[in-house]
This record gives C-alpha cells, sequence and structure tokens, in this order.
C-alpha cells in the first residue's frame, strides 16, 4: 500500500519541512490532512497557494465539538496538478470564536465566512460581508451549534398539524379498511 | 330584471364559467415542487388545454401556487405576494410539506400548516407531485370555482386579525403595508 | 442629460430568477453598476436535520438538496461514506451509479436548455426539450420509482438492479434525443438572436475563475481543463471514454457551446455503459440499516455535476448519526459572490441569462 502514496508523501515532506508545530497524516489516497494552530492557518493557505499549486479553493467548513468546547474549522484545497486534497484544520474556543480572516488570499472563502458567521457565530475581524446571509431576524443561538435544540424551537414556534404526533402504525388500519392483506415480510417492520 | 333570482344565477353561473377556465398562475416557484411546473406546462401534459397558464406579476394573476415548504422568510414575501393579488384569487398548497410540514417537521425555519397563514383553496399531496396530481389539482380547483366554494380570500378578509396574529407570531420583523381593500 | 441611477429589487418573486432569490441592482439607465445577491429564501437547515437522522434516513435528505438534479447529493455523500467507511463498491453497482449520474446530466441539460433560451426570448426550444425530458424522466420512474428524486445512490451501492429491458429503452430514448438536438441547435446556436445576446456577455476570465474558485462549465467556458470526471475519477469514469468541452471566451456563448459538447458525450457515454454493463452485485449490503454506525472520520466526496463540482464534507463520530455534513454545490460559488462581481457593466435584461449560463440553483445556496 505504501507505494500508492508517493506524491502524498511528497507533499508531506513538503509540509513538514516549511511549518514545524503542525501535525500531518495521509488520511487516504489523495487526501492529506494538517493539524495546525490558527496561527498558523494563513500562512499554511498562502504557502500552499504560492508554492504547491493549489490554484484554487474547494471547500469551508465548520464542525462544532461540543464535548471538547471547541469548533474545527476545515479549509479544504485542492491542486490541479497533483490531483490532492489537502485538508488544513484547526480548532478554536467555543466560548467567543474568533479567526483570521481568510478572504484576502481567496475571495471565494468570503461566501464561507458569512455562513459560518451566521451559522456558528464564529467572528471574522476585519471581514466585510453582509451580516444577513441565509436567516433573518434570527434572535435564538446561531442555528448549526449543537446546543440549539430545533425540535423544541419548532414546538414552540410552529404549530403542527393534529395527527402526526401519536407516532401510531397506522398501516393496519388503513389495510383492513381497504380490505387489503398485509404480507408476513412487511409486518415484521411495524413500530414494536 | 337583476334583482331577479334566476338571472343571478346565470350571471353566476357566467362568471364563475369563466373564472375557472382562465386561470392565470403567479410564476413564483417557492419551493422545490416547482421543478414539476415546467414538465406540466410543456406539450406531454400541457396544463394550457385547461385554461391555466403563468402570469409574471401577482397583479395580473388568479392563482397563486405555493410549491411547497416555506421558510419564514419567504412566508413574508409570499403573504405580500398574495396580498397585491386581485380578487378572485386562489391558492392551491403543493406538497406535503404544505399540509403539515412533511419532512421538515423539526426544522426550525419551514411553517408547518400553510392554512394558519393564508387561505388554501386545493392541496395536493405527493413529495412531490406527478404532473397528473398537479392537474388533478387544478381540476379540483376548477369544480370548486364552478360550485362557488373557491371562497379562500372572501374568508382572509373576513377573518383577517386571527391570520394576521398567526402571521405574527412566526415573522418577528413586519415593516409591511396595511394593505385596505 | 444626467442618466439617473435607480435601484431594481429583482426577485424573489421574479420570472427571469432562476428559482427563489432575489439580486439588488443598482442602475444608470440599464448599466449595472452594483450587484447584490440576497439568498435564504429556501433555508430548510438540512445540514442540521441530518444530524438528527441516522445514516439511513439521510439519504431521502440528500436528493432534496439541489432539485434540478438530484443525484449528484447522493453520489458525492455516498463516495464520503464510503472514504470514511472503507466501503468498496461491486464493479456493477459503480456502472450502474454512472448511468444515472448520467442520465441525471442529460435531463438536466434539457432543462438548461429551456433557461437558456427561455431568458433569450426563444420559448420554442424550451417546449421541446422539456417534453422531451419527461421520456428521460421516464426511465427513472421505471429504474428507482420516482420522477424527480430517487433515493438511488446508497453508501456501497445502488438501491435495486435494473429491471428487465431497461438497456433496450435506455438506447432507444437515447437514439431519439440525439436526433432531437439537432432541431434545438437550429432553434439555439443558429439563431441571430442567440448569438447577439451570448457573445460577449457575462465574461469571465481565466484570472477570476481561479480567484473565484469556478467549476464546471463555466471554467472550462474560459479554457481551464477541470472535470472532477477525469481529475480524480470515481464510480466508473476511469473506464469510459469521454472527452471534456474546453473552449475559449469565458462568456455566455462559450459555457453554452460547453454544455453543447457535453450532452453528446453524455448520450456516448449512456451507450458506452450499457454495453459494458458488467454482471454481479450492485449493492455491497450495509448491516442492519437502524444499528449501521460509521468509524470516526472525515471526508471529502466530490462529483461533477452539470454545473460543476458538487462536493460533501462529512464527519462521522462513530455513532449511528452523521456528525457533520456540509454540501459545497457550483451554485454556492456562482450564486452569491460571484455573481454580484459578474453583473457589473452587464445590462439589466441579461441579468436572468447570466445567471442561467453560471447554473445559479437557490435550493443548493441556503441548503
Amino acid at each position: 500500500m505504501e507505494t500508492t502514496f508517493i506524491k502524498e508523501e511528497l507533499l508531506f515532506r513538503q509540509l513538514e519541512t516549511a511549518f514545524e508545530n503542525v501535525v500531518l497524516e495521509i488520511a487516504r489516497k489523495e487526501a492529506v490532512l494538517v493539524y495546525a494552530p490558527k496561527e498558523l492557518v494563513a500562512p499554511i493557505l498562502l504557502y500552499a497557494k504560492e508554492k504547491l499549486g493549489y490554484k484554487s479553493f474547494s471547500h469551508l467548513s465548520c464542525v462544532d465539538w461540543i464535548e471538547n468546547d471547541e469548533f474545527e474549522l476545515v479549509y479544504i484545497l485542492w491542486s490541479p496538478e497533483t490531483k490532492i486534497n489537502l485538508f488544513v484544520k484547526t480548532r478554536i474556543e467555543r466560548e467567543n470564536p474568533i479567526m483570521e480572516n481568510t478572504d484576502t488570499i481567496w475571495r471565494q472563502i468570503n461566501t464561507y465566512q458569512r455562513e459560518i458567521r451566521e451559522m456558528f457565530g464564529v467572528e471574522f475581524p476585519g471581514f466585510i460581508g453582509e451580516k444577513e446571509f441565509i436567516l433573518e431576524d434570527w434572535e435564538e443561538i446561531p442555528p448549526m451549534r449543537r446546543d440549539f435544540d430545533t425540535l423544541d424551537y419548532v414546538s414552540e414556534t410552529f404549530d403542527e398539524r393534529p395527527g402526526r404526533e401519536d407516532k401510531q402504525d397506522v398501516r393496519e388500519r388503513i389495510a383492513n379498511r381497504s380490505g387489503e392483506e398485509i404480507p408476513d415480510f412487511a409486518k415484521k417492520y411495524s413500530r414494536e | 330584471m337583476y334583482n331577479d333570482n334566476n338571472a343571478q344565477t346565470i350571471v353566476e353561473y357566467i362568471k364563475n364559467f369563466t373564472r375557472k377556465n382562465s386561470l392565470f398562475m403567479l410564476a413564483y416557484g417557492t419551493g422545490c415542487g416547482a421543478i414539476e411546473l415546467p414538465a406540466t406546462l410543456t406539450s406531454r401534459y400541457d396544463a394550457e388545454r385547461l385554461g391555466v397558464r403563468g402570469a409574471a406579476t401577482p397583479r395580473q394573476a388568479d392563482l397563486l401556487l405555493i410549491t411547497g415548504y416555506l421558510s419564514t422568510k419567504t412566508l413574508k414575501r409570499v403573504i405580500r405576494v398574495y396580498e397585491q393579488m386581485q380578487d378572485p384569487k386562489y391558492v392551491i398548497g403543493f406538497g406535503s410539506c404544505t399540509i403539515n410540514g412533511g419532512m421538515y417537521w423539526d426544522s426550525y425555519n419551514t411553517i408547518k400548516m400553510l392554512d394558519k397563514y393564508i387561505p388554501v383553496d386545493v392541496y395536493i399531496n405527493g413529495c412531490m407531485p406527478r404532473p397528473e396530481s398537479v392537474i388533478a389539482g387544478f381540476k379540483e380547483l376548477q369544480r370548486l370555482i364552478s360550485e362557488g366554494k373557491a371562497d379562500g380570500a372572501t374568508k382572509y378578509k373576513e377573518n383577517l386579525d386571527w391570520y394576521r396574529e398567526n402571521q405574527k407570531k412566526v415573522l418577528k420583523n413586519w415593516p409591511l403595508v396595511e394593505y385596505n381593500w | 442629460m444626467r442618466e439617473k441611477s435607480t435601484t431594481i429589487y429583482l426577485g424573489p418573486q421574479h420570472p427571469g430568477i432562476t428559482g427563489n432569490m432575489m439580486v439588488k441592482l443598482q442602475l444608470e439607465g440599464d448599466t449595472i453598476v452594483k450587484a447584490q445577491t440576497h439568498v435564504g429564501y429556501l433555508h430548510r437547515a438540512f445540514e442540521k436535520l441530518i444530524e438528527r437522522r441516522n445514516w439511513m434516513q439521510t439519504t431521502t435528505i440528500l436528493c432534496r438538496f439541489c432539485v434540478p438534479e438530484p443525484d449528484p447529493p447522493e453520489a458525492a455523500f455516498a463516495l464520503a461514506v464510503e472514504q470514511i467507511e472503507g466501503r468498496e463498491v461491486p464493479e456493477r453497482g459503480k456502472y450502474l451509479r454512472s448511468l444515472v449520474l448520467e442520465l441525471a446530466r442529460i435531463q438536466s441539460f434539457m432543462l438548461w436548455y429551456a433557461g437558456q433560451t427561455g431568458s433569450a426570448g426563444l420559448y420554442t426550444v424550451g417546449q421541446w426539450s422539456v417534453g422531451d425530458r419527461n421520456y428521460v424522466l421516464d426511465l427513472f420512474e421505471e429504474l428507482t420509482g420516482g420522477r424527480i428524486y430517487h433515493m438511488y445512490i446508497w453508501p456501497g451501492g445502488v438501491r435495486r438492479d435494473i429491471p428487465e429491458g431497461f438497456e433496450d429503452k435506455v438506447l432507444r430514448t437515447m437514439d431519439y434525443i440525439e436526433k432531437r438536438l439537432d432541431d434545438y441547435d437550429r432553434m439555439m446556436f443558429d439563431s441571430a438572436i442567440f448569438q447577439k445576446r451570448a457573445q460577449g456577455v457575462g465574461i469571465i476570465n481565466k484570472e477570476k475563475a481561479l480567484e473565484w474558485g469556478v467549476v464546471g462549465a463555466p471554467l472550462r467556458g474560459c479554457g481551464i481543463a477541470h472535470d472532477v470526471r477525469k481529475d480524480n475519477p470515481y464510480d466508473a469514469y476511469d473506464k469510459l471514454d469521454f472527452q471534456m468541452g474546453i473552449f475559449e471566451g469565458g462568456d455566455v456563448w462559450a459555457r453554452a457551446l460547453v454544455r453543447r459538447f457535453e450532452f453528446r458525450q453524455s448520450i456516448s457515454m449512456v451507450r458506452q455503459i450499457i454495453q459494458n454493463l458488467p454482471s454481479g452485485d450492485y449493492l455491497n449490503k450495509m448491516p442492519n440499516p437502524m444499528k449501521w454506525t460509521i468509524p470516526a472520520g472525515s471526508a471529502y466526496g466530490k462529483v461533477e455535476s452539470v454545473r460543476g463540482e458538487f462536493g460533501f464534507y462529512v464527519v462521522s463520530d462513530g455513532s449511528d448519526k452523521p456528525r457533520r455534513v456540509h454540501a459545497k454545490g457550483p451554485a454556492y460559488v456562482h450564486g452569491v459572490s460571484l455573481l454580484e462581481d459578474v453583473l457589473v457593466g452587464q445590462n439589466l435584461a441579461d441579468v436572468s441569462f447570466i445567471m442561467n449560463s453560471l447554473g445559479v440553483c437557490p435550493p443548493e445556496i441556503e441548503r
């Protein structure tokens, strides 16, 4: 298996020599992971863009690790030359989360940062973008945080049509009404 | 002559007949059901033979199709669009998500019962409804119109306070002009 | 006389807008000086809902991410899950996936024909292509049970095998569509109206394309060869013979040429798949779906949809529910910040024309 990871190994070496405080991992074919402290993210992105041929940006995501009190920001880059996805991962504290603004490196990051600011409440100082992106007049905590309970919010805000909440299996009743027979294999999937 | 009962029935009949056969539908794809509308309006299903066709602006439209889930942000616009439409106007709720939330039952951003916010004349179920069921919905609406039972707009005017109360419960910031009809 | 500046809110209720979104335009005369996109009218909180569903239940949500082409999201998610889990897909499953993805591309191309010409005022092609699209949807219906939403591609393969006699029907439909393509082209590409409207409009040059991370046909329309099916082949694409459509210019015309070329490639690919369809299993079955857990890890799965790269970042914490699923569709790139940039200097009448050409599809921007 090791022999198939030649180009990944090469990228690994390059990043290893360029940065000291990072943890590197070859996850699988065409995927290299970089765990970096948050100050190093912008330098890594710049280095990847200018030295490693990562010309365009692919994705920026945010994961809520509520049990560790951390947000994980994931920058995914893709190189047209080596065809390797580079994942730059960093963790920031969940209380008062602040991350460096990187939309000067790729302007596309602008949209992602707007979304993450709205959905997770991560602030990007110095970042210009409309405050409201997807939500309108949102007064609760940012909705994609894991401690926001959407079902509670729904039962407070919206009314549901009666008939959904009892969660009864009505298939048998309907079948009896129409005189249809339920085969045995279908019966065993009923809620019990 | 005009007060004659028979004459009024005839006028009523002609009025309903013409209304049901020229339903201009507002081109506002509010949700994912809108993808079946091109298919419904083009050659195979051809809804135009029923007199249903698109209209570009709310003021010229008779029929508002709510094609699926409504997020609260869209609900605001839909109410505004609905109030801009002129009588006679009808609403078709399209898809399971307008009836009881459908698969979005636990989503914080979509409404669950459309008829609490605007009056609905006909519901079409399915996720998403096929062109055949859309046409069946149109036919049902036409039947209601010809029997004079599609009175959602009158209901809305009479019970405006109830509708407004429900709308304001979901929409926090409400800068909408209060129309007086 | 001095030109007066006007502000126009185009959408969310506007027949020219591709879906439910709004563009706030500042005009001088009828030239746009500033554009601002407003999205979020279709936000259904899918990513939140997926965190509450188990791995099997996500399939009903995945196809609803993007309405005009519901299969690429399923495929991208399945790829990501397979990467985390290390689940192999049987050869026949791979081919069937590619078959469905290519059929999905074909039906989406036909919708695009309608949108692109309809926004230029040529309604005939739209009537034809959307009418003919029903034949592809019939195939889907026979194969999966649904016209629009299929829930066909599962992690590990596909949901069911093809029914008897299906290959013949596919080939017949392809023959019919290929014949009709010439008619579409005569009405669209030979039309002086379309040529004049499309050439030199909505230009994205190479530098801008890289800066904004443009994907798909708009990227190949400015001369950059990038296609996920070629670069990081998934499913059966490494065994199929096809070419990327690469054209210079970066305007609406070049993008239209790319799509015209790739439509024919898709038809040829469907034929190749039918001819080379291997026998064997179609699904590497998962354990009891209600107790199905995925080992902890993360992966980024991506596929090429008609409008460009569709990616899913999936994180699992080892439980029976996904920890985080983040989708990135081509419209997310094209429809928000890039559109604001491209529209400046264009005519008001060209807005929906350019939006159609970039493939802006709001349901996948806000999810």
